[in-house]
């Protein structure tokens, strides 16, 4: 087998296990021909050779009474003329057979080609000799009635080997010019019967990098169809993962202009100002501040495009949450302060979950930043991390304006920004906090807070092995 | 010239209010379009900056409503969206004209200048009556080819006298015109800056009418409007 797979093409593949089947068939239909054929043959030449030992015993005896002087001649019948009624007519095969007669152990008949000696020590019966010139003979002896006469009937084996590859060359011989003819019309038929994978590949190898609708072929058959099935569905989520980045990348572009605008805007106030310091120096300070946002626009659409690009597949470990929220608490802690706002965490145990350390650091800070960013000064945002049930939760609660119910549902739609804010979030926050949320298999919830602003609630199932990131 | 800008975004409104100052706009910001289209309604405004992206009201809906309900003030489409079909739709729901963020300060300065001018059915930046020729780029004034120095509120008060000539305009009507929000109005600020105007330019070149308001001498004057 390991010589077929190293056929590369089907169509090679399909007609070499083709002709060895034939091959490996007709042979053995061969050896079954020969070994029923040559069975058949000793049956019958056998039974000629009992056959004639009979008819030249019967001869013999009836013989006696006739002619008596011609037994102690010995005569050898086909040097001599034929005078001798008894004798048989010998044709071509006269070398192949050979007889002897004699009476009372005196040899009075005989072929030319049989020796002196009793062909057989067997008196009755076959037997298989061989003669002192090397060949192998199938004798027969026979006896007259009386016991005087003794008849032994020989014949070459070999001419019996002879007929037998007659028959085996006459079965054979056909094979070897049926297989020429046999691999042509298998090549053909193969390559028939191929032909709707090769106009599947030719499709294939003709699309454009961009087609992605789907395939239709006529006649698909059954074997094939699966394939094409599964091409188009995959065509079919290939399309909506380009459709979806293509949207993507121009609301990124157009969510670019506007600090773009702002910046250019900003900028040219600035120019303008002429002797206006205070103007001048307020435009600059925009301009400063639109650099910034637009940063951190692009740093939001890098995370999630790197998101996307992971897919699902994105690295796993146990991380600790409580960590990685005391780590944000304090990276994000002097916004709070600097806005006079008051931020609390209340993580009391290690929680475990799966997932990645920077993503969920990612998840938590967009979470914390949004809830800081969109509360007023000297506002209150707390923080915190319980593990119950089987379940991390995370919970970030704000004493800020809150959001209306219409507007909680829309949190996570690309570039959707709640309205009358006056801070410059990105839009994508939310859409990162997602995403992150359903990579780890994280449920996210929104609601309203004790505090009187926005809670949000993240929740993760415990990691498996809580033991692990202990050790 | 009194403009409305409707632009939800604080730093870019910000920058346009500013930037448009510097050109001698009377500029008030509205941040969504519910706002923009009542204000817009109100009729205080010469024009109209308008971002589509607007919360509570998406701007092509302000355009659409405001179009039918026959308000003709010219409005500038100030856009992020900038494919063909986009512009299209937006030129075709009633926008004047259409710039794709980000936009040239001075730029969209000219071009709220010449929606204004057309709206008037001028064709230049060029504004004269008699020997008076104002020119709005350059927001200069000439008398005679003599160039005389006007107050900003001075030339804005000119402006709208001299593209509302052969009309009355009422003390309110001036004063809407001339303030934008935020500005402490002096009740007889309108009276204050038409002295200024008389003694500057001639006596007789603004005449009152009692218990209505003022008018640009056009009756005398057939001559009065845009250089041909």
């Amino acid at each position: 087998m390991k010589l077929f797979t190293r056929l590369r093409s089907l169509q090679a593949r399909l007609l070499a296990l083709l002709l060895v089947m034939i091959s490996v068939v007709w042979v053995s239909a061969a050896a079954l021909t020969w070994v029923d054929t040559r069975d058949e043959l000793d049956e019958l030449l056998d039974a000629h050779l009992a056959q004639s030992a009979a008819l030249l015993v019967a001869q013999q005896e009836v013989g006696e009474h006739r002619d008596d002087g011609a037994r102690s001649r010995g005569r050898r019948i086909d040097e001599e003329e034929d005078d001798h009624p008894g004798a048989p007519t010998l044709h071509k095969y006269a070398t192949r057979v050979a007889f002897q007669v004699f009476h009372e152990d005196q040899l009075t008949l005989h072929s030319s080609n049989a020796p002196e000696a009793p062909m057989s020590t067997k008196a009755r019966g076959f037997a298989t000799v061989r003669f002192p010139d090397g060949q192998a003979w199938r004798v027969f002896g026979a006896q007259g009635q009386a016991g005087d006469v003794q008849v032994f009937v020989g014949e070459r084996i070999k001419s019996r080997q002879s007929i037998l590859w007659a028959v085996l060359q006459g079965v054979l011989q056909p094979l070897l010019w049926a297989l020429p003819v046999l691999a042509v019309l298998g090549w053909l038929a193969v390559r028939q019967g191929l032909k709707p994978l090769r106009s599947l590949s030719q499709a294939l190898s003709r699309r454009q990098p961009q087609a992605l609708e789907p395939l239709t072929m006529t006649d698909t058959p059954t074997d094939i169809a699966p394939v094409v099935q599964s091409l188009n569905a995959l065509f079919e989520r290939m399309g909506g993962v380009l459709d979806a980045e293509r949207r993507f990348t121009a609301d990124a572009a157009h969510e670019l202009r506007t600090p773009i605008a702002a910046i250019r805007a900003q900028a040219q106030v600035a120019l303008g100002a002429g002797d206006d310091d205070t103007q001048r120096a307020q435009a600059l300070r925009q301009t400063l501040e639109g650099c910034d946002r637009a940063t951190h626009l692009v740093t939001q659409l890098l995370t999630l495009s790197r998101l996307e690009a992971a897919g699902g597949q994105a690295v796993a470990g146990v991380v600790n949450l409580t960590a990685i929220t005391q780590r944000m608490a304090a990276q994000l802690a002097p916004l709070a302060l600097g806005r006079r706002q008051t931020l609390e965490l209340d993580a009391p145990q290690p929680a475990l979950i799966t997932a990645d350390d920077t993503l969920t650091g990612v998840l938590v800070r967009n979470l914390l930043d949004n809830a800081l960013r969109y509360s007023p000064d000297g506002a209150r945002v707390s923080l915190s991390v319980s593990v119950a049930k089987g379940q991390v939760v995370l919970q970030v609660d704000d004493s800020g304006p809150g959001l209306p119910e219409a507007e909680r549902a829309r949190l996570g739609e690309r570039f959707f920004r709640s309205l009358g804010t006056t801070q410059s979030g990105s839009g994508l926050g939310w859409s990162i906090v997602r995403r992150i949320a359903q990579v780890y298999q994280a449920q996210v919830h929104t609601g309203v807070s004790a505090l009187g602003g926005l809670s949000v609630t993240v929740i993760w199932p415990v990691a498996p092995d809580q033991r692990a990131a202990q050790i | 010239m009194r403009i409305l800008l409707a632009e939800d975004d604080p730093l870019l409104g910000d920058g346009l209010r500013a930037g448009l100052r510097q050109q001698g706009f009377l500029v008030d910001w509205v941040r969504d379009g519910q706002a923009a289209e009542r204000e817009i309604a109100c009729g205080n405004h010469q024009a109209a900056v308008l971002d589509l992206g607007l919360p509570l009201k998406d701007g092509l809906d302000v355009l659409q409503s405001l179009r039918r309900q026959k308000i003709n003030l010219p409005v500038l489409v100030l856009t992020a969206r900038d494919a063909v079909p986009d512009r299209i739709k937006g030129l075709d729901l009633g926008a004047d004209d259409y710039v794709v963020k980000p936009v040239d300060l001075f730029e969209l300065g000219a071009r709220l200048r010449s929606l204004v001018r057309r709206a008037h059915g001028h064709t230049q930046d060029l504004l004269t009556c008699g020997a008076l020729q104002i020119n709005l780029a350059a927001r200069s004034v000439t008398l005679s080819g003599q160039a005389v120095t006007l107050s900003m509120r001075e030339f804005d008060l000119l402006h709208v006298l001299m593209l509302n000539a052969q009309r009355v305009m009422s003390r309110e009507q001036l004063e809407q015109q001339l303030y934008s929000w935020g500005y402490e109005v002096e009740s007889n600020a309108v009276e204050v800056h038409i002295h200024h105007l008389r003694k500057k330019l001639q006596a007789d070149l603004i005449q009152t009418v009692r218990g209505v308001g003022y008018t640009l001498v056009a009756a005398k004057d057939p001559l009065c409007g845009p250089v041909a």
